[in-house]
């Protein structure tokens, strides 16, 4: 793959990590944007904490890595700065499903114009393996070694609820499916969350069982009611695509029109004048 | 003592407009060309309660209001009942006598208001009316506030203002004739002084979540949108306000938030990352009485030294903290541009007294600093290249080089580092930081008031140097005040030379936060305290008596 995206870090996921799929997959999805005339200087990424975060460091994007659970927030700050940028918020299950659940929801309900990618490995890699917000009832790790006594939550039913514009589940084993979805969804004007299957090989290994089970749906459901079924089904047939796509109000324009605070920032002089009409 | 003071009490429940009235009323002073200081004192509710709007005025500069009134009106029996004690020896007061029975003028408010729809919301226009009756100026002069002031529901307005004002009229057996001052002055909240330096300074946009007293902040800045051109957004809670205001100032763009105590604990792991990412963001943390939920509309400064050290780990931070409503407007703008001179985070600290009560100002906006921040010029862009100042240049996008922040532990460039040379070479950075932020505000920057010359010394912050300033003028008390502007860093190249000098710390809180500081810092040892924790701000009156005992008994 051509690398110009490659920085000086090391590459310190664990070999055959879902997260490499990941990683390809969005290089592949900026150079796929960059067809389409999206600029590379125009794409901001944020990212949380955890094993999915070092994303961050290993491509050559500009923006904030952040804390965890906050990255969604993050981005939505940057586009309010300048809603000419492209933002994508990288997260894990973890941060986007546990510590920074309200943020997504309100991410959603208020449409804001940004991508966030959900590495879900079902576990809390990163702190060594311990049950998540996606973790199945049963699940063994460090702090409950007797089994998750909670069920997992379903994030996608749940942001369709909330009033995503685009839902959509990748799954890291298939690069070059994950990064149509990651081009469709920076293209989205709105809220768009990827949930990508991603295994751990080390906490939850998942690509037996998902190269199993996943099967890819060729586009998004009719309405909404068909985008929750799909959403909801379990069991040997996994669905993976784009799930619900639909046009809102997005909500920097709803807020300011076209307004854009670095574009049209106001003038020492303008600004004096407009204060002095208060004194 | 000061001449010349003339003090209005309106009180009555929630939802009768008694704030309305009293706003009302500090601008038919203003009109007079009168200086004004006006407090307004509610509980936490919608309806019912106690509320109660007092206003101070003066031909000359007047610093808060007092809580011995010339005129009161009380609009239910709990009114009276509670300032009946607060009337002057030949002061006015007028009652609503379909509630209660009393000393005073009795007028039949209520009969009166019935005859309207919205009959308890129209009883605030009797405190209009009987100050206008009071200062015998005629119904001219009614009429043009009704319209101006009351417009919304002019005609019965109009008709019931008239009825008290001529029920009222006669009865009334003192008149009160104000004289006139110099110069018309403009009133202004403290809150709207805060708003307007920001503005002042380039603000872009205010994010907050409603919590009182800060919120005022918010709804000046959403109700003058246009007017001001700074945006204005409500996520859906702290945490989200503050990493949103984070990623604002990453594009450039000047972020600032307004909180609480209980908003700002949740803002600490943001402050904390703007310090480490260098982001520059401005706080406002406008105080009331803690800790917890405490008492959500009053007044307390119990929050300085928890505004010293939010946030895990070390970084430089700056905390100041204004001494008056007219200032409030000079340090916000001048916080706003330190916070991006120097890429961190920044509190302007203050209270519900300032942020709530409205005072006569006079402020020059053309001395206000604009945040500029140093741009790179560097071919291969390092976000946190070492500097001498410890100050790395600043990039935005769009552009083709990488700007990489981060809240990890990281390289110049910006990319996660775990190496032990770099860690502690980026703590040096961000100490040399705050070494040079400290030598630019010695050099540039006035971190501490001195108001008079004389001994004893008494130390104060936030707005009870307010307080402390009319109760001098009330007493004709000789001292010095001394009220330190900046406390992080704390000045204490100013306030070194206050050692081993007759003294006494004035504070609204009831461990003293100031005085730890002065002890810790400068080696201060004040020989006195007069700490405050009610929720009230100091009445100039009260205060008066007890620093008189200062410079009478001394040490």
């Amino acid at each position: 793959m051509d690398d110009d995206f490659s920085t000086d870090a090391k590459i310190t996921w664990c070999p055959g990590c879902g997260n490499f799929g990941i990683l390809n997959a969005l290089k592949k999805a900026v150079k796929k944007l960059e067809d389409t005339g999206v600029k590379r200087k125009h794409i901001m990424i944020s990212s949380g904490i955890g094993c999915h975060g070092k994303i961050f460091d290993y491509v050559g994007l500009s923006g904030l890595y952040s804390i965890h659970g906050r990255s969604m927030a993050t981005v939505q700050g940057m586009k309010l700065g300048n809603p000419d940028l492209k933002v994508i918020a990288f997260a894990g299950d973890g941060d986007a499903y546990g510590e920074g659940i309200a943020h997504m929801i309100f991410a959603a309900k208020r449409n804001a114009d940004i991508t966030v990618v959900v590495h879900n490995n079902g576990t809390y890699a990163l702190t060594t393996g311990q049950f998540s917000p996606t973790s199945k009832k049963g699940f063994k790790g460090p702090s409950l070694p007797t089994g998750n006594v909670e069920d997992p939550l379903n994030p996608l039913a749940l942001l369709l609820e909330a009033g995503a514009s685009f839902v959509a589940r990748g799954y890291a084993g298939k690069v070059n499916h994950l990064s149509d979805i990651m081009v469709d969804a920076v293209l989205h004007n709105g809220f768009s969350l990827i949930d990508v299957l991603q295994p751990s090989v080390v906490f939850n290994d998942t690509y037996k069982l998902y190269n199993e089970i996943t099967e890819i749906i060729p586009k998004p459901a009719k309405n909404f009611e068909d985008a929750v079924k799909l959403a909801k089904q379990m069991g040997n047939r996994l669905p993976i695509g784009v799930f619900y796509k639909v046009k809102k109000p997005v909500f920097h324009k709803e807020l300011y029109g076209d307004w854009n605070p670095v574009i049209n920032k106001i003038s020492r002089v303008e600004r004096l004048k407009r204060v002095k009409q208060f004194l | 003592m000061k001449k010349d003071v003339f003090t209005y009490i309106i009180g009555g429940e929630a939802g009768q407009g008694t704030k309305k009235a009293g706003i009302v009323a500090a601008n038919l002073f203003a009109e007079l060309k009168r200086e004004v200081f006006q407090m307004n004192d509610y509980p936490s509710l919608i309806r019912g309660g106690h509320n109660f709007s007092v206003v101070t005025t003066s031909t000359s500069k007047i610093y808060s209001h007092y809580m011995k009134a010339d005129l009161i009106v009380a609009l239910d029996h709990e009114s009276y009942t509670i300032h009946k004690n607060h009337l002057n020896k030949n002061g006015v007061l007028v009652f609503n006598s379909d509630k209660t029975k009393g000393k005073g003028i009795g007028i039949p408010i209520s009969s009166e208001s019935k005859k309207y729809e919205n009959a308890n919301l129209i009883e605030g226009v009797t405190g209009i009316a009987i100050l206008v009756a009071c200062l015998e100026k005629d119904k001219k002069i009614l009429d043009g506030i009704i319209k101006q002031e009351y417009g919304r529901n002019i005609k019965d307005n109009h008709n019931f203002a008239h009825a008290i004002y001529d029920k009222a009229y006669d009865k009334i057996t003192k008149r009160f004739h104000l004289k006139e001052g110099k110069n018309k002055k403009v009133t202004l909240s403290g809150s709207e002084t805060i708003a307007l330096g920001a503005a002042a300074a380039g603000l872009d946009i205010y994010f907050a979540y409603p919590m009182t007293p800060s919120t005022p902040v918010l709804h000046f800045f959403a109700s003058n949108r246009k007017k001001l051109g700074v945006i204005t957004v409500q996520p859906e809670n702290e945490i989200a306000v503050a990493n949103m205001a984070i990623g604002t100032a990453f594009t450039g763009t000047r972020s600032m938030v307004g909180t609480s105590g209980g908003g700002f604990c949740l803002m600490q792991e943001a402050f904390s990352l703007a310090g480490m990412s260098e982001a520059p963001v401005l706080f406002y943390l406008g105080q009331r009485p803690g800790p917890s939920t405490g008492v959500p509309t009053y007044t307390e400064q119990g929050e300085l030294l928890f505004a010293l050290y939010p946030g895990q780990g070390e970084f430089p931070r700056l905390v100041a903290s204004p001494g008056s409503i007219e200032e409030a407007f000079h340090l916000t703008a001048e916080l706003l541009d330190l916070v991006w001179r120097f890429q961190t985070p920044g509190i302007l600290l203050s209270e519900k007294h300032l942020g709530e009560s409205i005072m006569s100002v006079d402020i020059k906006v053309n001395t206000t600093k604009w945040a500029t921040p140093t741009i790179s010029t560097s071919k291969k862009y390092q976000r946190y290249r070492n500097t001498k100042s410890g100050v790395s240049p600043l990039l935005f996008p769009p552009t083709n080089q990488l700007i990489k922040w981060n809240s990890y532990e990281h390289d110049e460039g910006g990319t996660t580092t775990e190496d032990a040379e770099l860690i502690a070479k980026m703590h040096v950075k961000r100490a040399t930081k705050i070494r040079s932020m400290t030598e630019y505000i010695k050099k540039n920057i006035k971190t501490v008031n001195v108001y008079g010359h004389k001994s004893p010394y008494i130390f104060t912050w936030g707005s009870t140097t307010m307080s402390v300033l009319e109760a001098l003028e009330y007493t004709g008390i000789k001292a010095t005040v001394v009220q330190p502007i900046y406390l992080q860093p704390f000045p204490t190249w100013e306030l070194a030379k206050y050692k081993n000098k007759k003294s006494v710390v004035v504070e609204q809180n009831s461990t003293g936060q100031l005085e730890q500081l002065l002890k810790e810092k400068v080696g201060i040892n004040p020989d006195l305290a007069f700490r405050q924790f009610n929720g009230r701000p100091f009445d100039p009156i009260d205060l008066g008596e007890k620093l008189k005992e200062v410079k009478v008994n001394g040490r």
